[in-house]
């Protein structure tokens, strides 16, 4: 069996076409999303009377005067893994001053982007003949999550043991505690039960697949800049760190399954043979519009990765 | 969830607090990194020593400044490669992503890997000249065999090479947080080493250093009247200099390719800047590199001028003439800071002058491997080389394996480089092999627009316009003008040593090897039911 395995596309809906397309290109028969599917930014666009709009993006300031300059703003922004937000004037200011008003537009547009999303999804995924996983990431809030199960065409991973074609997925996007203080997360000993409960499902683990957001600590597949108490990156950003999970890591070298996929690092692309695990992050650059990935060449017979390729699609 | 409104009163941006918002990091420690890889002392005045004599009517702060300005393009041409595709791999990464994966792995592999095991023997031998030597001499130390002048001999240039080559191996092994905290006192040591130099040739006289000159001469090496002497054994050589000046500008032209041997690395952290977060601003990387640069350019030019004021222009250029004719006046690598060092009476001083000064050396002997590992990383998760190439360690997180590839080469060539004065010539193909790399990245950010619109329309790289034109293609354009002239001069101009038949196999050697490991790659990978091609292969959108 065939697996293309991305994560953390944030938002970028040129990732995520590509995500879709994906089955096709590389012509594998199941998709995995490993977490972190929502932005992390919202551009306002100011409409003003008369039909004319102001917006900035990445610094330069935009007046658009007609609605196909507007679509092709909105595209470029959402490609950059942004949400456009239509905005009043007034709406604007009423935003910046009403505590939780920004909050509660970014759930919005959050929510609504991904139901356009997984719209998208059914017609390229034939309607679930391609098996499509998607699971959360700690950056994802919490109403992602019912938005995915009511899919008709993407089962959502979190928590649950999916059985493949005779192999066991189990997903987990919690991650351990970060500087953001993001939605995941939970101290090493939480996350090492989470795991537990999860991984207790897997009837075979010669045949199973970890799908763990987080990577598994001081293996090269977690290496971010090492950051001060202002979260600036020290020594000229030269200097990278170790911060994945421990929980991770013992679970994995623990019960050994045959792969392990993981994210969360955008900047760790890296495969670390672990035992008889073979675990990777493909790393992000979803910013780029360049969805990284992993296809993964399956043997059911012994239990093992086949092949890999790690991708720049 | 917590956001953060960006613009002011009518905010332009919300963010939300998510993994990875960081604010931007210090510029400064680009600015040593930048500054240390472009290294005037251990590079600059190494090269003098040939650029002077080879190209006598030339004008080395002409030439200096003309490298620097035309440098100072591919610095904005690299910014622009970095902020659109920001990965650790650098060169790799770009040339793979624009121009193809096979020439990517041909251009990264010669210019980022093999090349450097040719640099290992010339830190050696930098290390050799700029500690070892003046210091055994200081000293008057006569172990082993020759004392000081034993480091100039063949076993002397072997043993010091491997020397640094475990050295820079173990600075790689103590990973990057140690490394740059060295790095950065290195730097401050350096900077008040060369303070020292510079007050010392600023407020003595130009008599007051003939004479001290001459009486260290005679205490340490036993030459009479030295600073006479060194004048009359370069006129009796043949060889006549020129005033310091700043014309002709054909013939300083001709020294820019020369200068490409210390100002031409800039960028040399450019397979770092990959993961640093935020490194899509554009200024803050331009700036990191330009000031690094543009310091070296300074206190070169500082070094030039002092050395015209106090030490005499025409004897400085007498004493490389003489090393360059293989009769150095003391029998040693004539060291302009061991010189000026001469001016304080007091050993003790001397030999603390020349450790500080050594840290130049220390702080940039890192580098020698550090970028090298990091192509190596990438072309192994791009599967054209063996996995095992990218592993680490778990317990002393060492790139084992990477350094493996880099070390053994690099001792096998030390041993060619030692033994073989000849070889020892083929100083520049160092420089020129990774011009060609850089070239071919230049070649890159020019075509990137139409190459990759997308990609390109998302860069910030896009928006730095001059007059409505972004300056970063125009930059590239700029860059493969002054990478096509050295090349041409290089390979044209025999005073380089660059031309002669030996030095064309060794360095079309390398480009052998890097397209037969490619083609190798390819065939064994495909064998294995893994197709190379698709790594680049973009996903259709619609």
């Amino acid at each position: 069996m065939k697996v293309f395995f991305a994560t953390d596309i944030h938002g970028s809906e040129v990732c995520w076409r590509k995500f879709l397309n994906a089955a096709a290109f590389y012509k594998v028969d199941m998709v995995v999303l490993g977490g972190d599917v929502t932005g992390k930014a919202m551009v306002p666009i100011v409409a003003h009377p008369g039909g004319r709009w102001q917006v900035t993006v990445r610094g330069q300031a935009y007046t658009l005067e007609s609605e196909q300059e507007l679509e092709e703003i909105k595209k470029q922004i959402r490609n950059a893994g942004s949400y456009p937000a239509m905005v009043s004037p007034d709406e604007l200011q009423e935003m910046s001053k009403t505590e939780g008003a920004v909050d509660r537009r970014f759930t919005v547009e959050m929510t609504q982007s991904l139901d356009r999303w997984l719209d998208m999804a059914d017609g390229k995924l034939r309607g679930g003949d391609i098996p499509c996983i998607l699971n959360g990431g700690n950056d994802d809030i919490w109403e992602i999550d019912d938005i995915i199960e009511q899919s008709p065409c993407v089962s959502f991973g979190e928590g649950k043991m999916l059985d493949l074609d005779g192999f066991s997925l189990v997903s987990m996007g919690w991650t351990n505690p970060t500087p953001w203080d993001t939605f995941r997360e939970a101290p090493e000993p939480e996350l090492a039960a989470k795991i537990e409960t999860v991984v207790s499902q897997i009837p075979d683990m010669e045949r199973a697949i970890f799908n763990f957001h987080a990577p598994p600590y001081g293996t090269g597949l977690d290496e971010a800049p090492a950051l001060d108490g202002n979260l600036r990156p020290m020594h000229g950003g030269a200097v990278m760190k170790p911060v994945g999970s421990t929980a991770v890591r013992d679970a994995i070298l623990q019960h050994q399954p045959m792969l392990s996929v993981h994210g969360h690092i955008h900047e760790s692309r890296a495969v670390k043979k672990m035992g008889r695990t073979l675990a990777i992050n493909p790393g992000s650059v979803y910013g780029d519009g360049v969805l990284q990935g992993a296809v993964l060449d399956l043997n059911p017979k012994k239990g093992k990765v086949a092949k890999y390729l790690l991708v720049n699609g | 969830m917590a956001t953060e409104a960006v613009g002011g009163e009518t905010p332009t941006l919300f963010l939300r607090k998510a993994t990875g918002l960081v604010r931007g990091w210090s510029v400064r420690d680009t600015i040593i990194y930048a500054c240390l890889a472009t290294n005037f002392v251990t590079l600059g005045i190494y090269e003098f020593t040939f650029a002077g004599p080879a190209f006598p009517k030339g004008q080395m702060i002409t030439a200096v400044i003309i490298s620097g300005i035309w440098v100072s393009f591919l610095v904005i041409a690299y910014a622009g490669l970095i902020v659109t595709i920001p990965r650790a791999g650098g060169d790799y990464v770009w040339q793979t992503r624009i121009l193809g994966s096979g020439l990517g792995f041909v251009m990264a592999a010669t210019g980022w890997w093999f090349i450097l095991w040719l640099w290992a023997p010339i830190y050696g031998n930098i290390l050799s000249v700029q500690l070892f030597e003046p210091l055994w001499a200081t000293l008057g130390w006569t172990w082993p065999g020759g004392g000081a002048a034993w480091f100039g001999t063949n076993n002397g240039i072997f043993v010091v090479t491997l020397i640094t080559i475990v050295l820079a191996g173990i600075l790689v092994s103590l990973g990057m947080s140690s490394y740059a905290r060295i790095q950065k006192w290195c730097f401050i040591g350096g900077m008040i080493g060369f303070a020292v130099v510079v007050v010392l040739l600023l407020f003595n006289s130009h008599a007051s250093f003939v004479s001290s000159f001459n009486l260290e001469a005679h205490k340490l090496f036993g030459v009479n009247n030295a600073y006479h002497a060194t004048n009359v054994a370069a006129a009796k050589a043949g060889y006549t200099t020129s005033g310091l000046g700043f014309g002709p500008l054909g013939a300083s032209f001709l020294l820019v390719p020369a200068m490409m041997f210390f100002l031409l690395w800039p960028n040399w952290g450019a397979t770092l800047y990959g993961e640093i977060r935020g490194a899509s601003d554009f200024r803050r990387v331009f700036t990191g590199m330009f000031t690094g640069l543009w310091i070296t350019v300074i206190l070169t030019v500082i070094f030039l001028l002092l050395m015209a004021k106090t030490v005499g222009w025409g004897f400085y250029q007498n004493l490389n003439s003489l090393d360059y004719n293989l009769t150095p006046q003391f029998g040693i690598w004539p060291y302009p800071f061991m010189f000026a060092g001469w001016l304080v009476h007091n050993t003790a001083f001397q030999v603390i002058l020349i450790l500080v000064l050594s840290l130049w050396f220390f702080g940039w002997v890192g580098t020698l491997f550090l970028s090298s590992t990091r192509v190596i990383f990438a072309a192994a998760f791009d599967r054209v080389l063996p996995d095992r190439a990218a592993e680490v360690s778990e317990k002393r997180k060492v790139p084992l394996y990477s350094l493996i590839l880099m070390l053994l080469p690099a001792v096998g060539l030390a041993a060619v480089y030692a033994y073989s004065a000849t070889f020892r010539t083929y100083t520049l193909d160092a420089t020129l092999v990774i011009a060609v790399t850089y070239l071919f990245s230049a070649i890159a950010v020019v075509i990137l627009p139409w190459r990759k619109p997308e990609l390109w329309r998302a860069s910030p790289a896009s928006r730095i316009k001059v007059f409505g034109v972004p300056i970063v293609p125009v930059s590239g354009v700029i860059t493969i003008g002054l990478l096509g002239f050295c090349l041409y001069e290089w390979l044209s101009n025999s005073l380089y040593f660059v031309n002669s038949r030996d030095s064309l196999y060794f360095m079309g050697a390398m480009y052998v090897l890097a397209v037969i490991l490619f083609i190798v790659a390819r065939v064994v990978r495909r064998r294995q039911g893994i197709d190379l091609g698709m790594i680049n292969k973009e996903i259709p959108v619609e």
